[in-house]
């Protein structure tokens, strides 16, 4: 067989199987919908899974700003150049991602802007304030070494050497990792659900037409010629669910965003648009993934010759 | 009567025919003989020491031994559960053998990887007693169907399938569904699909097994046609009138073995022996 009539034959396969694929939804129309309707329910979870893990990534990226940046108060009297000296050597550190030197005037003009110290500044006799250099560590993990070095420096401030504080920072990233795992855990479980459903469900559409499959089999068809329309058909089946999982997220997105914020002030969630885009592009793949599967584990026990 | 087992004898067309004159034969038979292709040939179908057992210890195939040559027309006759069926489903490689082995046009069907078993039974025309038809599929559908699985181009299944219907006699009838056909249409929709793709053997499992004497008489004359252009035909039959006229030659099977192998047999070789009888 010439590369042309086999790429014909092959075209004429996936249009046959496309087409049987087609055909065969609407015909089991109630087996088809229950298939959707699981897999809807399955993306769905799968779905506020996603979004949730999103929301609190976004607060702990929150707070990961605030505790990446680090102060460290300069001693009264380090002589200036030191202190350019100590910022070059920060700067060029590849664990820092900037550092901002805020003098003793500066530091003051920012207390005193602060309305809520408004008092305690009526109060101040001259300048109490250290000056400061505000570094910001890019990865949190590694804001504790920028302390260590901060603290061997000639030029730190000895009674009060930096706002570190270790164990908030520490907690700060165990949460994070446990919150990840948690959610990972969740998914791989929804996941696992998930398939089973799906096989189960298609596993009765397909026991509704062993017939047509032993037919199919008598006559000479291959196995993948058998277990394309359904593959195709969970494919389908699968998108079609992660449409309207999606359509249902994304209308209750929003109005669960402002309720939340409206219950818990504190925790500053916010509604993130740009997210939508990779929540449909997971949806849509995980759907057909699913739909895929699930057909090709359902139809395998008939399919085999 | 023992040919074939260990390769010595073979049926020749001057052998047959032979036996025809001698026996007092009728005019249409001799004529249904001459139709019957070269019996020099080599074999397309031989079983060797073939044994089956199911899991369950049912021994359904106790050694048999059999050839085949091309263009034979064959009759498996015996009792319900004697072997026949078993034997058809080894054909068809539904079931390996146990012990023994099973040639079909020079491939050992034992062996064959499964990946190749679609190819296999694309040479093989299949009709069954319940037909298998396609129930949510046009007559038109359930003839193409065939072709489609083999890839073929739309207007070579067109004119396959139109051409597959005319020989069955169900021109015009494309567009009907199988529940609206009679028994013996839809035998003839079976027998189309078991033909179209041009094979060089059908395997007929009690093709008659459903229909009245008139249409059987007819589905057998589409069989012989069949056998006429060169397909050979092995059918497993309950049909002792269709035996019994046609005169081909009969394997009756009884508790797995073969009991008598006759080149122009009947379906009981004494009528004075009831037991073997189809219950």
């Amino acid at each position: 067989m010439t590369v042309l009539a086999a790429t014909m034959t092959m075209f004429r396969n996936l249009r046959f199987a496309l087409n049987s694929a087609w055909q065969s939804f609407w015909r089991n129309l109630a087996v088809s919908l229950a298939a959707v309707l699981s897999i809807t329910l399955i993306l769905v979870l799968a779905g506020v899974n996603l979004l949730v893990g999103h929301a609190l990534s976004q607060v702990l990226d929150g707070f990961r700003e605030k505790v990446s940046v680090i102060s460290i108060n300069v001693a009264d009297g380090t002589p200036l150049p030191s202190v350019y000296d100590f910022q070059q050597r920060l700067s060029t550190d590849r664990r820092v991602a900037s550092v901002r030197f805020i003098t003793k005037e500066q530091a003051l003009a920012n207390f005193t802007a602060d309305p809520n110290n408004a008092v305690l500044a009526q109060q101040l006799d001259g300048n109490p304030l250290d000056a400061k250099l505000e570094v910001k560590v890019k990865a949190l993990a590694d804001v504790a070494a920028i302390d260590t070095v901060a603290r061997q420096w000639s030029g730190v401030d000895p009674s009060n050497p930096t706002n570190y504080q270790g164990d908030f920072v520490n907690r700060m990233l165990q949460l994070s990792q446990w919150l990840g795992l948690a959610g990972v855990g969740l998914l791989a479980i929804l996941v696992v659900v998930s398939v089973v459903i799906v096989m189960n469900t298609i596993r009765t559409a397909v026991y509704h037409r062993r017939k047509e499959i032993e037919v199919m089999k008598l006559v000479g068809a291959t196995e993948w010629f058998v277990r394309g329309p359904f593959v195709i058909e969970g494919v389908m089946t699968g998108l079609i669910a992660a449409s309207i999982a999606l359509a249902l997220l994304v209308i209750a997105y929003p109005p669960a965003v402002a309720q939340f914020r409206s219950d818990i002030a504190f925790i500053p969630l916010s509604y993130d648009p740009t997210f939508i885009s990779s929540l449909a592009r997971d949806l849509l793949l995980g759907g057909a993934l699913l739909g895929a599967l699930g057909s090709y584990i359902g139809v395998r026990r008939y399919v085999r010759l | 009567m023992a040919f074939g087992a260990s390769g010595g004898m073979r049926y020749t067309a001057r052998d047959l025919a032979n036996r025809a004159l001698r026996r007092n034969t009728s005019q249409q038979e001799i004529q249904l003989m001459v139709l019957t292709p070269d019996f020099d040939s080599r074999p397309v179908i031989s079983f060797q020491h073939v044994w089956k057992t199911y899991p369950t210890g049912t021994e359904a195939l106790r050694d048999i031994n059999l050839v085949v040559p091309e263009g034979d027309f064959l009759f498996l006759v015996g009792p319900s559960g004697a072997g026949k069926s078993t034997l058809v489903r080894l054909l068809i490689r539904e079931e390996k053998p146990t012990k023994g082995k099973i040639f079909v046009e020079g491939i050992e069907l034992g062996r064959m990887k499964r990946r190749k078993l679609p190819y296999y039974r694309r040479k093989i025309g299949l009709v069954f007693q319940d037909f298998k038809l396609l129930p949510n599929l046009t007559v038109y559908e359930n003839v193409a169907f065939a072709l489609r699985v083999l890839g073929e181009p739309d207007r070579l299944v067109q004119s396959r399938a139109a051409e597959a219907l005319d020989t069955v006699g169900l021109a015009g009838k494309e567009q009907t569904y199988p529940s609206n056909l009679s028994g013996g249409e839809q035998q003839r929709v079976a027998i189309a699909r078991a033909l179209v793709h041009a094979p060089r053997m059908i395997i007929a499992d009690e093709p008659t097994g459903n229909l009245d004497p008139a249409t059987a008489w007819e589905i057998m004359q589409l069989f012989l046609r069949i056998n006429s252009r060169g397909a050979t035909v092995v059918m497993a039959t309950h049909n002792r009138e269709i035996v019994d006229l046609l005169r081909r030659r009969v394997i009756a099977i009884d508790a797995g073995q073969i009991a008598r192998d006759d080149r122009s047999g009947r379906y009981h070789d004494d009528v004075s022996k009831p037991q073997i009888r189809a219950q």
